[in-house]
């Protein structure tokens, strides 16, 4: 091997030693970058213990916005004797809570009024994700 | 794609049914005359118990000196049709869609087993593509249509496969899934896939024949 000395290479030793600080100033600013992107939100429910395919990402203002979506029980529903009630909404309750209060009811049949609520909208309205892959999109993507 | 997706998902799921059903009563009618007409003999000495005899001997691995000659064949053609037939009926994907349409679940394979499966199916075709050009035996029975086949049968797998795993492009090998799906089910009647017709009645044929005429056995 052979060693330079600092008059053959213009580098000075103590401008060496700022490349491991500029490094940790670098590591900082990107983690603190990775953090403030926000959290993605997430379509959640308890019920769901443990899901087979990724979560899908939801942005719930942008997206009703987009779909001009301005009644909260349009997608928050409630029903009674198999007759909507227009005056009322669920806000705030998990879907679960209702989908899942029969016995016979599992995991499979929430899943099934999810999709329903979802990807029956996307395709009655001509718009938005309708293949699995499209909203339940793996993280490393 | 809105639009593609309903009209496979939708008209061309019964259309592909539809053809697959009435196709196959045509096959085995027609089939059922033709031996009438050849060989009325056969229905005098078809025997229930001799046909099921032979049908479960030919069901279970290496019951027949056929499959004890050729051990590979035997293992890669059983593994090959069990995951053909299990993994698209007890898939969790196909039985959330069944369930939406008409609220009826039955119980599921573990995506990661299912994934395994798909893999075998795969394997197993690459296998049989690689049999049909290297042995001497087979190539002399093989046409073109062979190949197109065993295209058609790996296609649904391939392209559910990249669709899982959202490969590049994961959108379109979903369309080509579903389209894929269908064209397997409109070729079992029409090709050498028939053999899934035919198969109980094949061995019914053989069964009975060696049983109740011949005294013996046909493994």
């Amino acid at each position: 091997m052979v060693v330079y000395s600092e008059k053959e290479t213009g580098v000075e030793t103590k401008h060496l030693l700022m490349l491991p600080a500029i490094g940790l100033v670098i590591l900082a600013l990107s983690v603190i970058a990775a953090y403030s992107q926000g959290d993605i939100p997430f379509v959640k429910d308890s019920a769901f213990e443990n899901p087979r395919r990724p979560p899908v990402a939801f942005y719930h203002d942008e997206h009703n916005e987009k779909a001009g979506l301005l009644e909260c029980n349009g997608c928050h529903h409630v029903y009674e004797n198999g007759k909507k009630l227009e005056s009322s909404a669920s806000v705030g309750m998990e879907c679960s809570q209702c989908h899942l209060a029969s016995e016979n009811n599992s995991a499979i049949d929430l899943i099934r009024v999810y999709h329903l609520q979802c990807r029956g909208c996307h395709l009655k309205k001509n718009a938005g994700p309708i293949l699995c892959g499209q909203c339940h999109q793996k993280n490393d993507n | 794609m809105h639009a593609i997706y309903e009209i496979v998902s939708g008209p061309m799921v019964w259309l592909a049914a539809i053809i697959f059903i009435l196709g196959s009563l045509y096959r085995l009618i027609f089939m059922g005359r033709l031996a009438a007409k050849k060989d009325p003999m056969v229905f005098s000495y078809l025997s229930v118990y001799y046909s099921l005899r032979s049908i479960f001997h030919w069901i279970i691995p290496f019951a027949s000196v056929n499959m004890r000659k050729h051990p590979i064949m035997t293992v890669v053609a059983f593994a090959f049709h069990i995951c053909l037939f299990a993994v698209p009926i007890f898939l969790c994907a196909h039985i959330i869609l069944i369930n939406e349409a008409w609220q009826v679940k039955w119980w599921y394979l573990p995506n990661p087993i299912a994934d395994v499966m798909t893999l075998i199916v795969i394997g197993a075709c690459i296998f049989f593509l690689g049999r049909r050009l290297l042995l001497r035996e087979v190539r002399y029975l093989t046409t073109f249509s062979d190949f197109l086949i065993l295209a058609g049968v790996a296609a649904p797998f391939v392209t559910g496969f990249w669709s899982y795993h959202q490969y590049p492009g994961h959108e379109t090998a979903a369309i080509l899934h579903i389209i894929s799906g269908e064209i397997i089910l409109v070729m079992i009647p029409f090709t050498r896939l028939s053999h899934m017709l035919f198969f109980p009645f094949l061995r019914g044929y053989a069964g009975s024949e060696f049983g109740a005429v011949r005294n013996a056995v046909d493994w």
